[in-house]
């Protein structure tokens, strides 16, 4: 993919750049807001990642007059602040996703890769499958290797989205946001306690674990 | 209806009116009676004079015959109802068209016929003799009875319609002063709920106290937005200025991680320190999030939150958790479908704060009770544990920042939960109570009962 990282922290920025074009990106790294908006008119990007305060420009400006001028490449605002009407803000400006600073490069690549399919992500699928593991949305029967599991609604849902984006990893945030609408982190452990029930009903009882941790990220299943 | 009548009962400009109208009356009663009284007495004086000046043309007959011949020719022309002449002659006889007799009761005026029928009504009379014989003239009073009548008509036709005029021109206020003082009460509302930008609207028709007023309040709230907009600059500015380095640390200490086996000394220390600063953007987001909610969040923002649903998710959430550290989580919907307005983000995080709290400083086997129940058309929520509670001394302390009990120095947590469940209580009016759970702690937030409409108001 072809990214764009305006970033005025050098170190955060490089970091990023580093971390994204390790994975394969292909990345261009911009410090202030006014190359930011030239460098995105005149090229064309898969996702943007955008720090709110910014030299020159600032963010929240560069998403909506990019936003003005028709230019609808999803884009990951990056804030420091991260209270709900800073949030707002940057959703309302026309960002796609937000993550709050200091933030993990994990976090954040898995939320860029959600970000680029998100277009046409979700197909009227009726049929989930990874492997021998099939899930039936229609009868909510989950079976693997013809053995049918039986699932707790909650865990259902989880089990849906992460095969709905298989090979994908999603964080804990990712989660906690899709499958149970929470939009702030508890400091408990819960999302490692549900992924642990899980596993122990579609994992622990076949020869292979399904469910991979993805360490300093989060979670996948395996395609 | 009544309410309403009371409402207006109580306001300040009927209250004035009817003081008014009270006064008026007073006023024109007493002036009216003194007048009444002058006239009278001028009256009577007149009539006394009359009487008098009839003595002084009777006197001038030169004997008893003549005076009984003009008293005789007088009161065949004069109406017995307004003037009686009566001559008692020497000789015993009675001339004139009444006489003076006298029963048990007093003195009557009694006409000459053989009837003898009373005149009624109030008369002024003199008597004097008369060549021997006795002249009684009567003047009627009718015309100073009258004189009453046309007072108490007086006071009628100047009164009535001042008083209606007061009493309606008090109620017309009264509605008005009413209605703008909702005016600022309603902005009042706005602004204590957190929408800084509400002005009280001055109408052009406002009496001039009221214009101040509002205009002084006006002038209060645009200095609490400026300084809420100010703190807000500032918290965001320092977000920015602390979160930037403490990225920059993360980002060094992930370098670092990629560099030294994670199960070396060196890889060990590096998980402590990111752990650590894990620890210190935790605390540093806990207080920039209290002090966001301690500004106030725009009540416009506020959706109707359906409790129940919130506590099913919640509890659901850290049921694998509790499970885990050998704790019970039940949820205990007693009166299920409650809503309430609010920010359902900041109520789930009030509920998940609880319950941490709760599986946190309870010893494993410990039971969480999470309630919902409605009393008197409040809903409450609970959070209930069974484990060794909070000394009754120390429970208003836990709700301070940063607090800690002494037994819970070691255990996770920054001890800023509480301080946010209770800002995130009192952005949505509801109380916070500690009780003792006897063994344990309960921890209640009470919502208002209008915090708990049926239907959004519009």
């Amino acid at each position: 993919m072809k990214l764009l990282v305006v970033e005025d922290d050098a170190t955060t920025g490089a970091y990023v750049a580093r971390g994204l074009r390790e994975e394969g990106h292909s990345v261009d790294l911009v410090a202030d807001g006014r190359d930011g908006l030239i460098a995105a008119t005149s090229n064309s990007y898969d996702v943007l990642i955008v720090d709110r305060m910014l030299p020159q420009v600032d963010g929240l400006t560069l998403i909506k007059t990019l936003r003005a001028a028709g230019n609808t490449t999803p884009t990951l605002f990056l804030t420091a602040l991260g209270d709900v009407e800073d949030r707002i803000a940057g959703l309302n400006a026309g960002a796609d996703d937000y993550l709050v600073k200091p933030f993990i490069f994990g976090e954040l690549s898995a939320r860029v890769a959600a970000l680029a399919r998100r277009p046409q992500a979700l197909e009227a699928e009726t049929v989930l499958r990874t492997q021998d593991l099939e899930v039936n949305l229609i009868t909510r029967q989950v079976t693997r290797a013809g053995v049918e599991i039986d699932l707790l609604p909650r865990e259902f849902a989880l089990l849906e989205h992460l095969l709905r984006r298989k090979g994908r990893v999603q964080t804990r945030t990712m989660l906690l946001e899709a499958v149970w609408d929470i939009s702030f982190d508890p400091m408990t452990n819960v999302v490692e306690t549900h992924i642990s029930r899980l596993r122990a009903k579609i994992d622990r009882p076949f020869d292979e674990a399904l469910i991979e941790t993805v360490r300093g990220a989060g979670y996948r299943i395996k395609p | 209806m009544r309410a309403r009548l009371r409402g207006l009962w109580r306001s300040m400009p009927l209250r004035l009116a009817m003081l008014l109208v009270l006064l008026f009356t007073a006023v024109s009663l007493l002036s009216l009676a003194a007048s009444y009284a002058v006239t009278q007495s001028s009256f009577e004086a007149a009539i006394r004079a009359d009487l008098t000046q009839d003595m002084a043309g009777f006197r001038a007959a030169p004997n008893a015959q003549a005076v009984a011949l003009l008293v005789e020719a007088e009161s065949r022309e004069t109406d017995p109802n307004r003037l009686i002449l009566s001559y008692v002659a020497p000789n015993g006889r009675i001339y004139g068209n009444g006489a003076i007799a006298r029963d048990d009761e007093g003195w009557h005026i009694v006409s000459l016929d053989a009837v003898r029928a009373e005149y009624s009504g109030a008369y002024l009379s003199l008597t004097d003799t008369l060549y021997g014989g006795l002249l009684t003239i009567a003047r009627s009073r009718a015309e100073i009875t009258a004189l009453g009548d046309v007072f108490l008509n007086i006071l009628l036709v100047s009164l009535l319609p001042t008083v209606l005029v007061a009493l309606g021109g008090g109620l017309i206020l009264a509605r008005r002063s009413k209605r703008h003082v909702e005016v600022v009460g309603r902005a009042l509302d706005a602004m204590t709920t957190g929408d800084l930008g509400a002005r009280v609207q001055i109408g052009p028709r406002w009496s001039d106290d009221l214009r101040q007023i509002g205009g002084k309040l006006n002038q209060m709230a645009g200095a609490q937005e400026r300084s809420v907009a100010a703190l807000r600059q500032v918290s965001s500015d320092i977000a920015h200025d602390l979160k930037t380095p403490i990225q920059r640390v993360a980002v060094h200490l992930d370098d670092l991680a990629q560099q030294v086996d994670e199960a070396s000394d060196a890889g060990q220390l590096v998980t402590k320190a990111q752990a650590e600063l894990d620890g210190i953007a935790s605390v540093f987001q806990s207080l920039l999030q209290l002090a966001q909610v301690e500004a106030g969040s725009p009540k416009a923002r506020f959706v109707p939150v359906d409790l129940d649903a919130l506590c099913r998710t919640m509890v659901e959430v850290f049921e694998p958790s509790a499970a885990e550290g050998g704790h019970t989580l039940v949820y205990d919907a007693r009166d299920a479908r409650m809503t309430v307005l609010g920010d359902g983000a900041l109520l789930g995080q009030l509920l998940s704060n609880l319950i941490e709290n709760a599986l946190r400083h309870t010893p494993a086997g410990s039971t969480v009770r999470v309630a919902l129940e409605q009393i008197d058309g409040s809903p409450r929520l609970s959070v209930t544990d069974n484990g060794v509670g909070i000394p009754s001394h120390e429970r208003a302390a836990v709700l301070q920042r940063l607090y800690r009990l002494d037994r819970s120095r070691h255990t996770a947590g920054n001890g800023l939960g509480l301080s946010l469940v209770e800002a995130v209580a009192k952005l949505h009016s509801a109380g916070l109570t500690l009780e003792d759970a006897g063994p344990g702690l309960r921890v209640v937030v009470e919502f208002d009962r209008e915090q708990a409409p049926l239907a959004r108001p519009s």
